[in-house]
């Protein structure tokens, strides 16, 4: 082998001084270790996409996300008059996917067949899901963000602890369902006074969840050498809690997501829901329907759709969570 | 630890009140006060000044307002004797604009407006709505005073009256009753036969000159002894069940009437459903009722309720909840304890989607779809209360219990996986016990505690009932009365239901600590002195 040839070095007639330079020693680089390059986001994706299943559900969830958002475009629904289309036409309504394709042509449109008004079920039900995910999707970011920041300082400082703990008392018990309604009828029942009821108290679970974890975490050793070496509060937060809760936060967004989707629904179904045709809503205008025979496919296919959303965002938000812990990337 | 408990409760209930009060602000002060009259058919057929006297008058008995007319104002002054009887009949009659008033009126007014209004209150005048000569429907002329009520007296006043302890004093003291006092009797005079003075050992405290007539007593009804001389009010309901108390909307049984043979206070038997030891006083209520009622009654205790055959709303959401609680327990912890003894084969990964299925979801869709599945096996889909069989409790409990199921395997996994990499599970592997005895013996032992906490809230959650699960099988339960109360803008049912909840998920959070502290040793609430 090349490399374990020995080398003498009288071939290079070369006198000592020629040869070798003195090396000075330097304090800064033997603090320095030398390690192979590590990027965080960079590993979590290579552990994601190791697990072949992610890749299928990824695949899943563009086509999920294209037909909400893209479909309808398409198509150019209008939530206006597309529903109510067919209204006047009997022999339009509940039809079976066969019945209504013979009635109205081959188009995608009728594949699920149709609706108490005549209207096409599988474009309702898109309509409905870009309403649904659009909600839970800024209630979600809303309620993580005031929730993280506030439980970081909640968990830091005992004062503050001391009071929040007691407004968490409180808060926790008034009835949920009151608030939201209150809120609804105050400020009546369209979607952003909707995203202002669930986001009102909403963050202060996850506030809560974010400050018992820091306070785990704010304890241990490293920190408390931290601290006694001056690193500020600030940079204690950002650079050595922060990094640790990273799979925690993703973890909670993981389930925060596919909740707002179900409690929009529950909502809608005691009638407390939005006025637009959410998935909730077709859910709940379609419940009558499920016990008469022939007209099942209008309130399963709904069901169906919200449950595949659900089910998609848990599972990539759970996986995508446990690749976020730095210890799957060995 | 007495002592901490006792803080800890104290704290609680204090949290209680701020949570009523902002529940209080919320639905007296952010809500339009006409929503109430939605669904009242009463003042739907009111017209013109009559109605905006309902309206206050409705708005005074359910706690928003004070509302004094000006003839209540005369009254009172008569009574205190700063007036005399003529000059109250001719103040009295004032007419149908301030023009009209003759000179006495008019006095009266002036000081009747000027006393309200430094009180606060705002007086108005509706002036008479004529139609030629004579009234409109509901048109006459109307004078008041009305002053919201301050959040601060609302509270007070609601907290005040939750507890009503029954007295001989209740009964007016102008009404003459004979002697008021408490009688303690060995035999219950409702199981003496008036003919041949059969008697039975039965004992029961008997009032004169109290609300109920009966305050302790025992009959052959589940819990056997009863009393009426306390009474819990959470605040009147307006729309779902008119005029009745919350508490008793919560509790008092439901369905169709029990009869049997009673023999009445006179001796007259029957058939009839009437339980003759929760009458209540009346006023004058004998002689107004006719021969029906003197021919039952020999005194004016004569509001009774009746027997009836279901359980209450709370009864049914309790049987169900406990049920499914102890059904999720049980099979839970040995599951969640077989998926973590298992981790990562086909055992836990099947329990893993079922935890997945479950969390993901919506619980609407999972409910239906046990619903669905259950009809088709042939299981009753829906609660029929008047034909009760055991077979329709299944599936709501099987909708209850799944989810909780569910719950609790995913923590108890959790906390066992996290468990077995400690220490003492090396030490005791290493000392040569089996898997099974290190995960039964020891593992699960420090795994179980948080989920011991759990079960107090589990519950006492169940007497507040599932709004979805008893909406989709039609149970007759509490979980829907809050949903509905909001529905139907019912304020007194919405503070009572909020104080109600509050106060369980207060009380479980503490048994849920004490539980803890009895099963495992380590935890103490208080700081032990060195």
């Amino acid at each position: 082998m090349e490399e374990n040839k020995l080398i003498n070095l009288d071939e290079f007639n070369m006198s000592d001084e020629e040869l070798f330079s003195r090396v000075d020693h330097n304090s800064l680089d033997s603090e320095k270790i030398t390690a192979p390059r590590y990027s965080y986001w960079q590993s979590v994706f290579r552990v994601f996409f190791r697990n072949k299943l992610n890749i299928v559900i990824l695949a899943v969830l563009a086509v999920i996300i294209a037909f909400t958002y893209v479909y309808p475009a398409v198509i150019g629904y209008d939530a206006d008059v597309d529903p109510y289309q067919n209204l006047l036409d009997p022999t339009a309504k509940h039809l079976s996917p066969s019945a209504a394709l013979e009635k109205f042509g081959n188009h995608i449109s009728w594949i699920l067949g149709t609706g108490k008004s005549g209207e096409s079920t599988f474009d309702a039900i898109w309509y409905g899901s870009s309403i649904s995910i659009s909600l839970a999707l800024i209630c979600a970011a809303i309620n993580m963000t005031v929730g993280v920041v506030v439980g970081a300082i909640w968990g830091f400082s005992k004062k503050v602890d001391a009071v929040m703990m007691e407004v968490y008392n409180i808060i926790a018990n008034v009835p949920y369902i009151l608030l939201i309604s209150v809120v609804v009828l105050i400020m009546s029942a369209n979607f952003w006074s909707m995203v202002f009821a669930l986001t009102v108290t909403g963050w202060l679970a996850i506030a809560y969840f974010i400050r018992t974890q820091v306070i785990i975490i704010r304890d241990r050793e490293y920190n408390l050498a931290s601290r006694c070496l001056g690193t500020p509060i600030f940079r204690i937060a950002t650079k050595n809690i922060l990094p640790f809760m990273t799979s925690v936060i993703v973890t909670l967004i993981a389930t925060e997501i596919p909740s707002y989707i179900s409690y929009e629904v529950f909502l809608s179904y005691i009638g407390m829901g939005l006025k637009d045709m959410s998935l909730g809503k077709l859910i709940e205008v379609a419940q009558d329907a499920m016990f008469t025979p022939g007209w099942q496919l209008e309130f399963w296919s709904p069901v169906a759709v919200a449950s595949i959303i659900t089910v998609v965002l848990y599972v990539v938000g759970q996986n995508l969570g446990d690749a976020s812990d730095p210890r799957t990337h060995m | 630890m007495t002592k901490y408990l006792l803080n800890r409760l104290l704290r609680g209930l204090l949290s209680i009140m701020v949570v009523v009060a902002i529940v209080m602000i919320l639905i007296y002060s952010c809500l339009d006060r006409n929503q109430i009259f939605a669904s009242d058919s009463n003042y739907s057929h009111l017209k013109s000044n009559a109605k905006e006297i309902y309206k206050l008058q409705q708005w005074e008995k359910y706690g928003y307002l004070d509302y004094v007319p000006y003839a209540d104002w005369l009254n009172s002054l008569l009574k205190t004797g700063e007036i005399d009887q003529d000059t109250y009949t001719s103040a009295v009659k004032f007419g149908d604009t301030a023009e009209d008033d003759s000179e006495t009126v008019a006095q009266y007014v002036k000081l009747f407006t000027d006393e309200m209004e430094a009180d606060g209150y705002e007086v108005e005048r509706l002036p008479g709505q004529k139609q030629g000569r004579k009234y409109k429907e509901g048109g006459n002329p109307r004078l008041y005073a009305y002053k919201d009520v301050p959040l601060i007296n609302r509270l007070f006043n609601y907290i005040t009256g939750i507890f009503q302890v029954d007295n001989i004093h209740y009964v007016p003291e102008e009404v003459d009753i004979g002697e008021r006092g408490l009688t303690f009797t060995l035999y219950d005079p409702l199981y003496t036969d008036p003919q041949t003075g059969e008697k039975k050992f039965s004992p029961a405290i008997i009032g004169n000159g109290t609300k109920n007539k009966y305050l302790l007593y025992f009959d052959d009804r589940f819990p056997y002894i009863h009393q009426n001389l306390l009474t819990i009010k959470l605040g009147s309901s307006y729309s779902i069940s008119k005029d009745t108390d919350v508490f008793s909307i919560m509790t008092g049984a439901q369905g169709s009437q029990m009869r049997s043979e009673i023999t009445y206070p006179t001796g007259y038997k029957e058939i009839s459903a009437d339980n003759l030891h929760s009458a209540t006083y009346t006023s004058g209520s004998l002689s107004a009722g006719g021969a029906f009622l003197s021919a039952r009654f020999t005194d004016d205790y004569t509001t009774v309720a009746t027997y009836k055959a279901g359980l209450s709303k709370v009864g049914y959401s309790f049987v169900i909840g406990v049920i499914s609680v102890l059904l999720a327990y049980v099979l839970a912890i040995p599951l969640g304890t077989l998926m973590a003894l298992k981790k990562d084969k086909l055992i836990d990964k099947l329990g893993t989607i079922y935890i997945i299925f479950i969390i993901a979801v919506p619980s609407l869709a999972y409910i239906f779809l046990f619903k669905a599945i259950g009809r088709s096996i042939g299981l009753p889909g829906t609660f029929d209360m008047e034909n009760p069989t055991w077979l329709m409790y299944v599936l709501p409990i099987i909708s209850l219990a799944l989810p909780s199921i569910a719950n609790l395997m995913k923590w108890l996994r959790r906390y066992m996986i996290d468990q077995m990499n400690s220490d003492y599970v090396k030490f005791a592997r290493s000392g040569g016990l089996s898997e099974g005895e290190i995960f039964r013996k020891h593992i699960l032992k420090n795994a179980i505690i948080p989920i011991v906490h759990g079960i107090p809230a589990g519950v006492l959650s169940a007497l507040i009932g599932a709004i979805i699960t008893e909406r989709v099988y039609s149970v007759p339960g509490a979980g829907r009365l809050l949903t509905n109360a909001i529905n139907a803008y019912d304020n007194g049912v919405i503070v009572g239901m909020t104080l109600f909840y509050a106060l369980l998920s207060v009380v479980s959070i503490i048994l849920g600590d004490i539980l803890i502290s009895l099963v495992d040793p380590r935890i103490s609430f208080v700081s032990k002195k060195r």
